[in-house]
């Protein structure tokens, strides 16, 4: 990086876009494969869109799907449905922002205070463990041990004490939901921390213990900023990502807390657009969601520049 | 087909109705179809419908029950027919080759195997078996009618035929069977003409044949509420105590232990709430249509069923919408009530529940009415859901030559045919163990039930092999419930919407606040406001009134 940074401006542009590709062609030959998968399954979906500004019917195709323009979505910004599934997404983002971001942060901060490389590997080993069940199989768990016929309720029972099926409140709902995903997900976030607290130069921490700093100004003064630029990054992306809250977990609990707590974008695209052959319709939601997403990535990552750290690249 | 196919386009042209109902003699009401101009009378269908020759090859051990017009039990077989008949004489084929794509949910099996090879020399002709996914099936199929490459004969269940626009495909890309099949014209194929009318009519668009059914049936309904009777039983409570939805509630607050673990009920909406006098989706009021969105009984029975699963008489799981193991909890006498489809209770579902526990047994109540009073009205469906039809490619001879395998493989249960069909060879595929066809490993890996019946098949039976009391069971209560069935508004016409209707049509937004209702999260006051939604800017009242004037004024309700 360092030298690249040094080399004078000038220089670089004196190279010609032949001579550049000679330079750089094991490396632009080694994205290939990654830039052949991003065009298959990325870009190549993106011809679909057109069929936003459509009443599409899958039996003509879509070239022959009668234009519509933006029909569709007058149609959107009418259902009060949309409106709702909006707010249920940004609401669960922001609470998840809140409640889940922190937690990977925290987790690996306290891991790497871990002195012992065997007890770390086995706490690292079980926080990951759930990242690898399906959202099925986690809900299954959480259902067992959490509804209303199971384990803690039924012990409840037993001790003629008052229940309460937290699988089914859709007042909870959003509790519910973020506890899934820091139980499901926290252990697998940390490894991105990890690493930026690995790249921490250790002679920082042992110079200022000797200058008498403790351990909280060590973690204040040292640690924080040294993983600064990690977390800038993944805020980013979160952000980014703030309409993406997921799709299975919703799906899947849809009916037992009811639509109207459960629904997000993603879900409403599915029910409303393709259940209902509506495809048309579920696109142009889907579209709304895409371009509403690029604004947000875009504004947070400039926020990060903002604030001097590097964001998605460096400005 | 083309670019002119757009949404006004639709809007005049599809009114595409096939519909008629026979009720004692008297026929009435049928339609026009897509690819036709609109108006074609009665008496086209009419005339087109096969005639009906019930097979008296084999007799059952326990007779069909009829009740109304058009409406009788399945008949029962206690035990396997012994020395099966043979019901068709030579080979049916004359050496064709043909592709054919049906739904499979379950394992494909191995293409070119044992017992493909045995039916094509039964049948002699070479049918190239393409079994698809039925999980991904309506999607997989509008790609194939898109490029207009359907194979030569290929099923498609009813329940899409939204999704796969069969009224639209009928005529252009299927075939139009109606010159092979109308009235005594079927007589050349006996076993197809032992098929009832009002199968045939569930596959009829405009006034033509079009469709082959598979499992057609007069016996058609959703399911009904099912309990433990094994469990009842030994409490001491019979199922006729049980007359009236204020019954059937004490029942739950007598039967629900929540400390040991048991709920009264499972889920029971779906096939309950015609108890309160609530129709399929339609009713004909004063010559007008009216959906049953728009009727205060829905709301009475959203009420009950409100009540029910807020006085926690449901079990919790159910609530919390997981159906997938609705079954495990019945078994398990973890509920003991439950709604029940009707085609699960056979022999798999006893042996499933006597794993569980050996006393294990199904019963369903008898219908009844919310109040107790008056006669029950239980509305059947389409007497045919899978249907199969023959690409309109073919040649008439080609056509000939595939009624004729449809003739073979709809042989009725118990013959030569029908054991072949579903058993494959004996001594290859099964063995005879006291007198029931049971399976080898060869013929567990390529026999599936869901390859060639669902080409064509039989009019539909109740046989348990070696699950006796199913058997008895089951057609003890269709017997004694016969006499409740009615023809819903609408019966066996196919009525293909235009598409800007489809959605008002799913009530997406409806059937999610009532599915939420029946699970007490939401009042019926809520349901009520989605509905008065549905009906302004869902597009609901334009679809009763676009049904009222396109079908009900048109072609009648078909009852």
């Amino acid at each position: 990086m360092s030298s690249v940074d040094t080399e004078p401006p000038a220089r670089k542009n004196k190279l010609t876009l032949r001579a550049r590709l000679r330079r750089d062609r094991s490396l632009l030959l080694m994205t290939v494969p990654a830039v052949a998968l991003l065009l298959v399954f990325n870009y190549v979906p993106l011809f679909g869109l057109l069929t936003a500004f459509q009443d599409y019917n899958p039996l003509v195709g879509v070239w022959n799907s009668e234009w519509v323009g933006f029909d569709q979505f007058t149609t959107l910004f009418g259902d009060s449905l949309f409106w709702g599934s909006l707010t249920n997404t940004l609401y669960l983002s922001f609470v998840q922002l809140i409640l889940f971001f922190p937690i990977p942060i925290a987790l690996a901060l306290l891991l790497n205070s871990v002195l012992s490389e065997r007890l770390r590997n086995l706490i690292q080993s079980i926080a990951y463990l759930p990242h690898f069940f399906s959202w099925v199989l986690a809900i299954t768990i959480f259902q067992q041990m959490f509804g209303g016929a199971g384990l803690v309720n039924q012990f409840l029972r037993s001790k003629d004490m008052s229940t309460w099926d937290v699988m089914t409140d859709p007042d909870t709902f959003v509790l519910l939901i973020t506890s899934q995903a820091i139980w499901k997900e926290a252990g697998w976030s940390i490894i991105v921390f990890l690493a930026a607290l690995a790249a921490i130069n250790t002679d920082l921490y042992e110079s200022s213990a000797v200058d008498g700093a403790g351990r909280w100004r060590r973690l204040w003064h040292i640690t924080l900023p040294g993983m600064m630029g990690v977390i800038m990054l993944m805020l980013v992306l979160r952000l980014g990502n703030a309409l993406t809250v997921g799709f299975e977990q919703f799906l899947i609990q849809r009916e037992a807390v009811g639509h109207e707590a459960a629904d997000v974008l993603d879900t409403f695209s599915f029910y409303y657009g393709i259940a209902t052959n509506n495809y048309s319709y579920g696109a142009a939601a889907g579209l709304f969601k895409s371009v509403i997403s690029l604004l947000l990535i875009w504004s947070a990552n400039k926020l990060a520049h903002a604030f001097g750290e590097d964001g998605l690249y460096r400005s | 087909m083309g670019i002119e196919l757009n949404r006004r386009r639709f809007l005049s042209v599809t009114a595409s109705v096939a519909g008629l109902a026979a009720t004692g003699g008297l026929l009435s009401a049928c339609g026009g179809g897509a690819q036709q101009k609109t108006g074609a009378n009665s008496d086209a269908l009419r005339s087109a419908l096969p005639s009906y020759v019930p097979s008296t090859s084999i007799k059952p051990d326990i007779a069909s029950v009829a009740g109304g017009p058009d409406v009788l039990t399945d008949p029962g077989f206690l035990t396997y027919p012994s020395n099966p008949v043979t019901t068709v004489s030579g080979v049916p084929g004359k050496g064709g080759k043909y592709t054919t794509v049906t739904p499979l949910w379950g394992t494909i099996p191995p293409a070119d195997n044992s017992f493909y090879q045995a039916m094509n020399e039964a049948l002699g002709v070479t049918l190239e078996m393409k079994p698809a996914d039925g999980n991904n099936y309506a999607t997989i199929i509008p790609t194939m009618t898109a490029a207009k490459r359907l194979p030569d004969w290929i099923q498609l269940p009813s329940w899409w035929n939204a999704n796969f626009n069969v009224g639209e495909l009928a005529g252009s890309q299927l075939a139009d069977l109606t010159p092979y099949l109308s009235g005594d014209k079927v007589k050349k194929y006996p076993n197809l003409a032992a098929i009832p009318t009002g199968a045939w009519q569930a596959g009829a668009w405009g006034d033509k044949i079009y469709g082959i059914p598979s499992f057609s049936s007069g016996f058609v309904i959703s399911g009904g509420t099912s309990f433990r009777r094994d469990v009842l039983e030994a409490r001491g409570i019979s199922s006729d105590q049980v007359k009236s939805a204020a019954d059937l509630m004490n029942l739950g607050k007598e039967l629900t232990d929540a400390k040991a673990g048991v709920w009264a009920f499972d889920d029971v909406w779906t096939y309950l709430f015609p108890a309160w006098g609530v129709p399929l989706k339609w009713t004909v009021k004063d010559d007008k249509l009216v959906h049953k969105y728009d009727m205060p009984e829905l709301l009475d029975a959203l009420e009950w069923h409100y009540q029910l699963a807020t006085a926690g008489y449901v079990h919790p799981d159910a609530l919390a919408g997981n159906n997938a193991d609705g079954n495990v909890r019945f078994y398990s006498g973890k509920v003991l009530i439950a709604g029940g489809g009707s085609g699960g209770w056979n022999a798999s579902d006893h042996q499933s529940g006597t794993a569980a526990n050996p006393n294990f047994r199904r019963d369903s109540f008898d219908f009844f009415t919310a109040d107790g009073k008056g006669e029950p009205r239980i509305e059947v469906g389409s007497s045919a859901r899978i249907l199969s039809y023959l690409n309109s490619n073919l040649k008439p001879e080609q056509i000939e030559e595939l009624l004729a395998v449809a003739d073979y493989l709809a042989a009725p249960y118990g013959s030569a045919e029908y054991t072949l069909i579903n058993f494959g060879i004996e001594g290859v595929h099964h063995t005879m163990a006291n007198g029931v066809p049971t399976a080898t490993e060869e013929g567990k890996k390529n026999v599936q039930p869901q390859t060639f019946p669902f080409l064509a098949s039989p009019p539909s039976v109740i046989s348990n092999p070696g699950s006796d009391v199913v058997t008895k069971d089951y057609t003890a209560w269709q017997a004694a419930n016969v006499k409740h069935l009615k023809k819903p508004v609408f019966w066996n016409m196919n009525i293909s919407l235009p598409r800007s209707m489809a959605t008002a049509d799913a009530a997406q937004a409806v059937e999610d606040a009532i599915k939420d209702c029946y699970h007490g999260k939401k009042k019926v006051s809520e349901v009520k406001e989605a509905i008065n939604t549905w009906k302004s800017s869902g597009g609901g009242d334009k679809l009763v009134q676009w049904t009222d004037e396109n079908v009900l004024q048109k072609y009648g309700t078909g009852q």
